[in-house]
């Protein structure tokens, strides 16, 4: 026993004079930590975003790599999962509308394709939204245990969305293969529309997420809208010309991202230049928004789910 | 002097009974903090505001102060639900105080949870990666530490399994080895080290006496062992509210034991025999059933007891216990043959029995006696008393152990 015990101290001293070469010798930052609301909490937030950012880069991409690696080792078809949900989508619609089921009007684009198109938009906005309003909920038992920065878990739940909707958009190319068109210089502007669309929806899951998390009620009410959001926003028609239809879809963010995203690739609809800048602008900075108001009010909500 | 790096001034929390308003004043107090023209209350006017519970509050925590400095280590110690865990999450900056002020200077090492954050399905090698950016090192740090971690865990054989398929103690050993790489400033310690074989146990504890030289400890634990090997300032919590606070490791300690509620008498066996009266003294004090008997280390002690048994019972025979405040028998009261006393019942169903200690060596703190009437080889037990009265050793020594013994001491020639 004794032998046993001197080799184990052996080997600690020998891992302590490894670590204490590496101890770095900088002025200690001062943490002050108070009750603190509005303006002081902002500022404090703002300030721990840039100080922390090196770490927070590392650590988002860890936990990407963590929960993307996770979701899929205990599958045989592996990554394919990615692409499957839009394409099962594509094809009830196809389905649908070959079958006379419904009628839709898809200006002179294949129908197949203009859907797919949609899907893969709809797959940036749905899952940018989604892991949005997941982040508290998913990161539960880490939040309550360790500090850590946390907009590392907006960034991973970021990196998943775009991972998501970049998987089903490869997939455009064998469908512009199956349903040739004449592709337009502006097909080039299409990640662009995909980048803005993944923002909204990241944007308008974090202003909801303090309070979803809290109470369960809104979150469950979100994902019940958004199965009408689906037929509320051009995925598998383009914009009805007049009616009431038109009014709401009008109303709808989403739509102008949808319909010029769209337009900018395989043409056919018209694209709504104005309203697609203003809804890019705004959901930039409301994801500005969300990341403060989420760092702010997040000691609030892990003590709450703590207990 | 060494420079202080946890300085806490008059911290208080409010905690909420009911679930549902919990969540409710949680989403007032969301709002709250959104509200740009909201005061920080820090520069509030008016303190009474933020010390107003809500219905259903309750204060978790209410005015603890106390610094700690580099090459420190604090003890807090308190029974379930003092608020011990809730102060350590303040620390950690994981909640925000509702009241007070913390200030914390340099790197955080929070041992409070060991492998939150792990993932089942990944290896134990991806969750080693995740483990450590979790706890803020740099790619280039885990780069650096990996092997040194994996040494530490002595799990080179299993890294590549999931970690689903690891004992709890292997999870164990994987977490902590991340942690022994850290360098803190401070260093937050919450009960991890209860969990794990002894070998490994004795290696954590190296390793964080290693940390502990360089950084500023605060250290929470039930086994007063421990705290007192490791701790030099102790604060004990009752409640929320601070009732020790210094630098005398074993008043903190007594005034802990004090506290705990001293159990029920309770009587069982086949109720053969009963004891009919109990008595223990010392140095002319004397108390009876139910009551507490405080005498100093190396006081005499007498106990005597009056059983009603069946008349002239030729086999009964009597043990006496005395368990501390964590429910460990210490000692046992004996013959010089080293077995129970044997009874003389006469033929009015009555024995009496006295046992004398010349030196009661106990470590300080509470005891509790027991009595145990059996027949002679044990097999029968008639009646068990327990907790029948209670012990409060004196002793002014910084020692947890259980029996001082005093020895002849000496320098050989």
């Amino acid at each position: 026993m004794t032998v046993q015990c001197d080799m184990v101290v052996g080997q600690i001293t020998n891992n302590q004079n490894m670590t204490h070469t590496h101890r770095p010798t900088a002025i200690l930052t001062e943490r002050v930590i108070t009750p603190h609301n509005g303006l002081d909490a902002f500022r404090d937030a703002l300030h721990s975003l840039v100080r922390d950012w090196p770490l927070t880069r590392a650590l988002a991409w860890r936990m990407f790599v963590r929960d993307t690696k996770a979701s899929y080792r205990q599958t045989f078809l592996g990554y394919v999962w990615l692409l499957l949900p839009a394409l099962a989508n594509t094809l009830v619609w196809v389905f649908l509308q070959n079958t006379s089921v419904v009628q839709i009007q898809a200006g002179d684009v294949p129908y197949p394709l203009f859907v797919f198109v949609g899907n893969v938009l709809w797959t940036a906005f749905n899952g940018a939204l989604v892991n949005a309003m997941g982040v508290i909920d998913e990161a539960k038992g880490t939040l309550s245990k360790v500090n850590f920065p946390h907009e590392a878990l907006i960034l991973s739940a970021c990196g998943k969305a775009i991972l998501n909707t970049l998987a089903t958009a490869i997939f455009i190319i064998p469908f512009l293969w199956l349903f040739p068109i004449r592709l337009q210089p502006t097909f080039l502007l299409f990640p662009v529309g995909i980048v803005a669309t993944t923002v909204c929806g990241m944007a308008l899951g974090l202003i909801v997420v303090p309070f979803t998390a809290l109470f369960t009620d809104l979150g469950r009410g979100i994902h019940l809208m958004l199965r009408f959001a689906f037929f509320l926003t051009p995925v598998i028609f383009t914009v009805p010309a007049s009616g009431w239809g038109h009014r709401i879809m009008m109303l709808n963010p989403a739509t102008s991202l949808f319909v010029t995203s769209r337009s900018w690739l395989i043409g056919g609809e018209s694209p709504m230049y104005t309203e697609f800048i203003f809804v890019s602008l705004a959901s930039v900075v409301l994801l500005f928004i969300g990341v403060i108001t989420l760092k702010v009010s997040l000691p609030h909500i892990i003590e709450r789910l703590s207990g | 002097m060494s420079e202080t790096l946890v300085k806490v001034e008059h911290v208080s929390k409010k905690f909420c009974r009911s679930l549902k308003r919990s969540l409710w004043y949680g989403m007032k107090d969301v709002a709250h903090s959104l509200n740009p023209w909201a005061k920080s209350s820090a520069e509030n006017d008016s303190p009474q505001q933020d010390s107003v519970l809500r219905v259903d509050e309750f204060w978790a925590l209410r005015d603890i102060s106390f610094e700690v400095r580099r090459g420190e280590c604090l003890g807090l110690i308190g029974h379930n639900g003092a608020g011990k865990s809730t102060l350590l999450k303040i620390l950690n900056g994981l909640n925000r105080p509702d009241a007070g002020r913390i200030t914390m200077r340099g790197r955080v090492a929070a041992m409070i949870e060991l492998g939150a954050g792990f993932n089942p399905i990944l290896t134990g090698r991806e969750n080693i990666f995740t483990q450590a950016a979790l706890l803020g090192f740099t790619p280039e740090e885990i780069r650096l530490r990996f092997d040194a971690i994996v040494e530490f865990s002595e799990l080179e054989d299993f890294l590549d399994m999931p970690l689903q398929n690891y004992s709890s103690g292997m999870k164990v050993r994987l977490g902590f080895s991340v942690y022994s790489q850290l360098c803190p400033d401070i260093l937050i310690i919450d009960e991890v080290l209860a969990v794990g074989d002894v070998a490994f146990r004795l290696k954590c504890l190296n390793a964080i006496g290693e940390m502990m030289k360089s950084s500023a400890v605060i250290f929470v634990s039930h086994s007063m062992p421990q705290i007192f090997r490791v701790c030099r300032k102790l604060i004990v919590l009752d409640r929320g509210k601070t009732v020790y606070s210094g630098g005398d490791i074993s008043a903190g300690v007594s005034r802990y034991l004090d506290l705990a509620e001293t159990g029920e008498p309770s009587v069982t066996g086949s109720g053969e025999a009963t004891v009919r009266h109990v008595r223990a003294s010392s140095n002319q004090r004397a108390v009876e059933a139910g009551e507490t008997l405080t005498i100093s280390h190396g006081d005499e002690l007498v106990i005597e007891a009056g059983i009603a048994a069946p008349p002239a019972a030729s086999d009964i025979s009597i043990e006496i216990l005395l368990w501390n405040a964590e429910m460990i028998p210490v000692m046992e009261l004996v013959t010089s043959s080293l077995s129970s006393f044997p009874l003389v019942v006469d033929e009015t169903g009555l024995a009496r029995s006295r046992a004398r200690l010349h030196r009661t060596e106990l470590g300080p703190g509470k005891y509790s006696v027991t009595i145990v009437i059996t027949n002679a080889d044990n097999s029968r037990v008639y009646c068990r008393h327990d907790n029948l009265v209670y012990l409060c050793v004196e002793a002014d020594a910084p020692s947890g152990a259980s029996v001082l013994a005093t020895a002849d001491w000496s320098q050989p020639a």
